[in-house]
């Protein structure tokens, strides 16, 4: 009520109540401020120091409420559906300077001399003096002025930046928590651009399929064929020694790989991407646990 | 018999049987249509058992797939057929013909029932390792094959090495849970994907060509389908707690989105999600990229690999040089340890040859001049650079090495090397990564740290017989490192290098600060301690600790205490015992051996496992160490449990080596109770009873105080909750003895109730053996414990093995056994029938008629003491009826477990058909049976398995007749003769088929007799005649027929102790 009560004293627009979004991408952030690691922190406080008053804290409400429907990042631009009063959600779009290839190149050669910024990079993490890197070269990896930011939105709100921009603003920062390339991306440099350039030079990026890494790659398009020998047949080759060696300890943490890989891009359940999780693999790793040693799943059915 | 088989067809498991076809010429007439003609449908296979009647097995094992309402699935399987005969998986089913030549592919139906996947993994667990579910109920080779795989899936679940995916198979989106294969695991599922009996990818839901199943893919798919069923909760799960607090409002939201939709589809059970085509393959799109630093570090075709080396040579020199210095020399070791660098180096491991081990800066140049990695189109560069940055964060001290633009390794100090050892090296492992340590960091059980010893103040002998395991003595603590005493100074030193890594002594050794400070405080507080002498035992067994940290290494003691941890320990020999005078047997000597083993435990009021081989005369220790007591002046009774089947043996052998020992066997209905029994059992020496009485009798037989009880083939208490386990351990003994011939020490599960019963407490309660001990050892997770139990178990454990050469050289090459079974109450009542009948013929007869009379009776009287079926040719079941067969068959086992083979001679070819059927469904193993009506090829091809093939059939059961001369079947080093023939010679000409030139083991002969019967009279009489010539007795049984009406009745006649039920 204070709220609307100050805004309407201040003469913007009264707050108007957004229709509930359906299935809008959720923050994980549910309280407090948005980003956990530096460099979202970095992406944030740009926003932060445009002054733009309660829009702030209604962008931030609108991305914990979902009403963000769609995000789309680009090669230096980021386009947005956001869901507010009216039944078509608004078009939110925010460009930034590209790197020309020039640029790209020169940073490149530094980032090279440093094999922790390509690690750091590819395991998903911002190495921690990436801007030194691009200041040595008259660079900068995060936007610094309002200029750096080109933002539009299709909204009736005079202020550029609105809320709806806030809430996309604030959401590439959880993104960016678990992808620090999305940065990069954004800045015209994608992965394997970045990889091709800071890697050994020359080398073929990963092409864009992604790998499975999965048993059915092994397997052959023309397996051997059935055999008419008895003992093949029907007993197969000795299994003796191979299940002895397995380690069935649990881990340390729950869930690892969930850890190694982080939430996911721009999750959309009301519940926290790791709660919803969790619970789950800790309760499979008991029942495994189990049936490993040979209790049955079920008794006395 | 069923022989149970597993398919697994688009996504769901079928089970279906064979069993074996009663036609003696398999599939002659039921398949003479070939069932190659297109458009016609495929012959159901001849051993074709059906759904139902596997389901009904299944039951009967106690396996309720009741919610099975489906109809039978017809499968279509391409199995190797040979005319018009399919190849049958064993030869139980059917034998196979005498040439494979030519074996094609051919369709054959079969009826089977599709289970739900808790049903599969529930079938599956109960396979585990076993080759029979109950009996009659074999667990075919593919299943086997299913089981092992489902194990692998459940431990790549319990390391929780899976992610959600969502995929698209053509008909539309299916969200799912997927296994992440890293490193050893990868290489694990291909070889076993590669062990896949081919028949497990025969099987098709419609008919048509052989299908064309990649093993790898089929194996992918079916652990995928158990990690699902593991991962997905249970339905009942689900519907439980629906929704919980959540408003329908909040509900309604949440279905709504997308990634609400997936998390449904995941927990549900067909993992069917709905929705926009585009909206879902976007999904699966961002799903795929969120996987991708997953699925790119496990497709590439190297690993990245850790190898910690060890600071430099010179270091090691130094101080295994200085020899007796060490102690002045801790100081100056101490400085080098903290400056001196470990190195952690990074290579490139390749996947299919992990011996080939590329350096991270051969890596980092493209892999040199003939690189690995061109060849397989692999970045090496790019790929290090992004498991590195992962590594980085699992552990944070490689992060320092990667300021170079091409590092091949980190530098550690000690404190980052034991981090390594004991935490990150684990971490990098399950993270995929490859990890190479120290050999003396590996080899298993010699981390070498902090210890404490109990040095035990020599006791003051108090005057006679004061020695007891609950006297309290007092002992002082030392500390030792790396086995070797440590002083208080050199341990202060020690402290103040605040390393966890020292070299001491020529050797890395693990310090921890809190270990230090409380091995420490031994000192500081002059603290010893006070304990009983069986908390010694148990200390110096390795189950104590001396404070919360530090475990005790070992408890030295002078004077007897020191005697007895010692023998305990067997660095020092137990006393010989005197043989006592009334034994009327010739100890071999380690039968000696033993017999003193257990006299040197029983002193100590210790419980011991004697568990030598079959045949190597574990009664007769025993009995020799009553027959001492007894004549020592014990007139305390002596219990003996044992399976029914061998009560007798034990009162045979009672009677023949320790006559002057009172026994009484407590068995039958007349057996008395309460106040008359304790009564009874004070006048013996020796009580013989049996498992089944046990804990029908637990009351009456926990009113005396006996002397000891001794279970005789204790395996029948390896479990402990049944009852007659609880009733074991609930009687008054003075020392426990435990006898079995099976390795009881290999099976971690049997061995906590049966050293329960011997020694309570020493393994600590069942539920803390279960987390010290048996899950560790299961699932491999912590090396040191098998050998911590092994420890603690050892002292209590007798176990001699025929082939050890200490023991073989006492043994003769052919021992001869007689042992004596008992009747069961039905062949009591047959015999007895049959010998009223046969007084009454032969007061009526006279001349050759007498003689038939005299021939028909004994066959009879031989077939009732065989089984009653054979008697009665009735075809009638065969479990439980007979006391010879019982025993056979608790013989066999014990056979089969130790890998041993064994021919088993009868006169008769049914009672060999029921041995053979019997054993079969017992075992689920092929039983050769050569009779009379065998071909001469088929005899060849019998005898020729048995003596040369690898996985040949251990049992040959052959009719006297046709293989009681000629045959070399000296595979077998024991022999049975079910029934007698009264005649020596023959006899020993039919042992001589195994010993005989050619034999390299001890051959055992062990002649069946049902006590109290005519085998035990004839028995006794060819005894009696043995130094008359043969001739005599003749060559065949017709001297038999000479005896008087009178000395015939007598033969006849039932004695008292034949049945015992």
């Amino acid at each position: 009520m204070s709220d609307w009560y100050r805004d309407s004293y201040r003469r913007f627009p009264p707050k108007s109540t957004p229709r509930q979004a359906k299935g809008g991408i959720k923050a994980q952030s549910k309280q407090g401020g948005f980003g956990k690691s530096w460099w979202a922190k970095r992406w944030i406080s740009v926003l932060e120091t445009f002054n733009i008053g309660s829009r702030l804290s209604r962008g931030r409400s609108y991305a914990r409420r979902g009403q963000v429907v769609s995000i789309d990042i680009d090669t230096g631009v980021v386009q947005a559906a956001v869901q507010g009063s009216r039944s078509a959600p608004y078009q939110v779009k925010i460009a930034m300077a590209t790197l020309t290839d020039g640029d790209g190149e020169k940073l490149g050669r530094a980032l090279a001399s440093q094999a922790l910024f390509a690690a750091k990079l590819l395991a998903n993490e911002m190495p921690q003096d990436i801007e030194t890197v691009f200041q040595a070269s008259s660079l900068s990896l995060f936007p610094e002025r309002l200029g750096d930011l080109k933002t539009e939105c299709s909204c009736p709100d005079w202020s550029n930046p609105c809320k709806h921009v806030a809430a996309v603003y604030y959401l590439l920062g959880e993104e960016f928590d678990r992808d620090p390339f999305l940065i990069f991306k954004l800045r015209g440099l994608d992965r394997e651009k970045l990889v091709g350039l800071i890697g050994s030079p020359g080398r073929d990026a990963h092409g864009a399929e992604a790998p499975t890494g999965a048993l059915s790659a092994a397997s052959s398009m023309r397996p051997e064929p059935i055999t008419t020998d008895v003992s093949g047949f029907w007993h197969g080759a000795e299994l003796s020694e191979e299940l002895s060696g397995v380690d069935l300890q649990s881990p340390p943490v729950t869930a690892p790989l969930l850890k190694r890989l982080g939430s996911f891009p721009f999750w959309r359940s009301d519940q926290r991407f790791a709660d919803v999780f969790e619970p789950i693999y800790e309760r499979a790793s008991l029942q495994a646990m189990k049936v490993f040693v040979g209790e049955l799943p079920k008794s006395g059915r | 018999m069923i022989i149970l088989h597993g398919a697994f067809v688009q996504t769901s498991f079928y089970l279906w049987g064979e069993i074996p076809v009663e036609s003696s010429v398999p599939g002659a007439t039921r398949t003479r249509r070939k069932p190659k003609d297109k458009g016609v449908r495929p012959n159901t296979l001849p051993y074709d058992a059906g759904a139902a009647a596997v389901l009904k097995k299944l039951l009967e094992a106690g396996l309720d797939l009741a919610d099975h309402d489906e109809p039978t699935t017809n499968l279509f399987l391409s199995i190797p057929t040979v005319g018009a005969l399919a190849l049958s998986s064993s030869p139980l089913i059917a034998s196979p013909p005498e040439s494979t030549e030519g074996a094609s592919l051919q369709v054959w139906a079969v009826g089977s029932a599709r289970v739900q996947p808790e049903d599969a993994v529930g079938v599956l667990c109960r396979c585990v390792d076993k080759e029979l579910l109950a009996p009659g109920l074999v667990v075919g080779k593919d299943l086997a094959f299913w089981a092992a795989a489902m194990r692998f899936a459940a431990a790549i679940v319990a390391r929780q090495q899976f992610l959600p995916n969502l995929i698209e198979n053509g008909a539309g989106y299916r969200a799912c849970w997927e296994p992440i294969l890293t490193g050893a695991d990868y290489d694990r599922a291909l070889k076993l994907a590669r062990a896949m009996p081919h028949v497990c990818r025969a099987a098709a839901l419609a008919p048509g060509p052989p299908p064309e199943v990649d093993p790898v893919s089929l194996f992918s798919d079916f652990i995928g389908f158990i990690v699902n069923y593991l991962v997905r909760p249970a339905p009942s799960d689900a519907s439980e707690k629906p929704n919980r607090s959540r408003s329908s409002h909040a509900r309604k939201q949440q279905v709504d989105s997308i990634h609400d939709r997936w998390l449904i589809a995941l927990s549900s059970k067909d993992g069917v999600m709905s929705g926009e085509p585009d909206e879902l393959k976007l999904l699966a799109r961002q799903i795929a990229e969120w996987r991708r630093p997953i699925a790119i570090s496990n497709s590439a075709p190297f690993r990245l690999c850790f190898r910690l080396e060890e600071p430099g040579d010179n270091l090691d020199s130094d101080t295994s040089d200085s020899g007796q210095a060490d102690a002045e020399n801790v100081e100056a070791v101490a400085t080098n340890v903290n400056g001196v660098r470990w190195k952690l180096r990074y290579l490139l491991q390749d996947v299919a040859d992990p011996s080939l081990l590329v350096p991270a800066k051969l890596a980092w140049a493209g892999g040199g001049k003939a690189s690995p990695f061109k060849s397989r189109n692999f970045n090496a560069a790019e790929y290090l650079l992004s498991s590195l940055g992962q590594a980085s964060t699992l552990c944070p001290r490689i992060e320092n090495s990667l300021r170079a633009a091409a590092p091949d390794g980190c530098e550690l100090d000690s404190t980052g090397a034991h981090e390594f050892l004991t935490e990150k090296a684990w971490l990098l492992e399950q993270a995929g990564f490859t990890i190479l340590l120290p050999a003396w960091w590996t080899r298993k059980g010699t981390k070498l740290r902090l210890a404490a010893r109990a040095v035990v103040k020599s006791p003051k002998l108090q005057g006679g017989g004061g020695l007891s395991l609950d006297q309290i003595v007092e002992f002082d603590w030392e500390a030792s490192l790396g086995g070797e005493a440590i002083s208080l100074e050199e341990l202060q030193m020690l402290a103040k290098l605040k390393s966890p890594l020292v070299k001491y002594r020529g050797q890395w050794v693990q310090l921890n600060a809190d270990e230090i400070q409380e091995a420490l405080g031994f000192w500081n507080e002059r603290s010893g301690g006070r304990a009983s002498v069986r908390d010694l035992v148990k200390m110096s067994l390795g189950a104590g600790s001396a404070g919360e940290l530090v475990s005790v290494e070992t408890v030295t003691a002078d004077g007897w205490i020191g005697d007895l941890l010692n023998q305990l320990d067997g660095r020092a020999a137990y006393e010989e015992q005197a043989i006592p005078g009334g034994l009327l047997a010739t100890l071999r000597p380690y039968q000696l051996r033993g017999y003193s083993w257990l006299s040197f435990l029983r002193t100590w009021g210790l419980g011991a496992c004697l568990a030598d081989d079959m045949g190597l005369g574990k009664t007769v220790q025993v009995l020799t160490l009553i027959q001492k007591e007894w004549e020592t002046g014990s007139r305390q009774p002596v219990l003996v449990i044992c399976p029914t089947s061998v009560v007798g043996n034990w009162q045979k052998e009672a009677e023949r080596f320790t006559p002057q020992l009172p026994v009484t066997v407590h068995h039958g209905i007349g057996r008395r109770k309460g106040g008359a029994f304790k009564k009874e059992a004070a006048k013996h020496a020796l009580v013989i009873s049996s498992y089944s009485l046990l804990h029908r009798d637990v009351e009456v037989l926990k009113e005396v105080d006996w002397r000891g009880v001794v279970l005789d083939e204790a395996q029948n208490v390896k479990n402990a909750e049944t009852k007659q386990s609880k009733a074991a351990r609930s009687l008054n003994a003075g020392y426990r003895l435990a006898l079995t011939g099976t390795p009881v020490e290999n099976n971690v599960g049997d061995l906590w109730s049966i050293m329960e019963f011997l020694n309570p407490g020493l393994l600590g309660s069942q539920s803390e053996f279960k987390r010290k001990f048996y899950l560790p050892i299961q699932t491999s997770s912590d090396p040191t414990a098998a050998k911590r139990l092994r420890r603690l178990t050892e002292p209590f454990i007798l176990r001699r093995l025929k082939t050890d050469k200490t023991i073989i050289s006492d043994l003769p090459d052919k021992m001869e056994m007689k042992v004596f079974c008992t009747l069961t109450k039905e062949q009591a009542s047959l015999y007895a029938a049959v010998v009223n009948e046969a007084t009454r013929e032969l007061e009526e007869s006279e001349g050759i008629k007498r003689k038939g009379v005299v021939l028909a009776t004994l066959s009879k009287l031989k077939q009732v003491c065989n089984h009653p079926a054979q008697f009665l040719g009735d075809n009638s079941a065969i479990p439980n009826r007979s006391g010879k067969l019982a025993r056979l068959t608790e013989m066999i086992e014990e056979i089969l477990e130790i890998e041993e083979r064994a021919l088993i001679f009868t006169q008769f070819r049914e009672m060999g058909e029921i041995i053979r059927k019997h054993l079969q469904e017992t075992f689920g193993r092929e039983v050769l049976f050569l009779h009379g009506g065998v071909t001469k090829k088929n005899r060849d091809q019998m005898v020729e398995r048995f003596q040369t093939a690898n996985n040949a059939p251990s049992i040959f059961i052959l009719s006297l007749k046709a293989g009681g001369t000629g045959l070399n079947l000296t595979q077998a080093n024991h022999v049975f003769h079910f029934d007698r023939w009264w005649n020596p010679a023959v006899e020993n000409q039919a042992t001589d088929r195994a010993f005989r030139i050619g034999q390299v083991k001890n051959v055992q002969v062990h002649k069946y007799l049902c006590a109290g019967t005519l085998e035990e009279k004839i028995d006794e009489m060819i005894e009696r005649k043995k130094g008359i010539a043969s001739a005599v007795v003749g060559a065949g049984e017709q001297w038999l027929t000479e005896l008087s009406t009178d000395e015939l009745k007598e033969l006849f006649a039932l004695g008292r102790d034949a049945a015992v039920e």
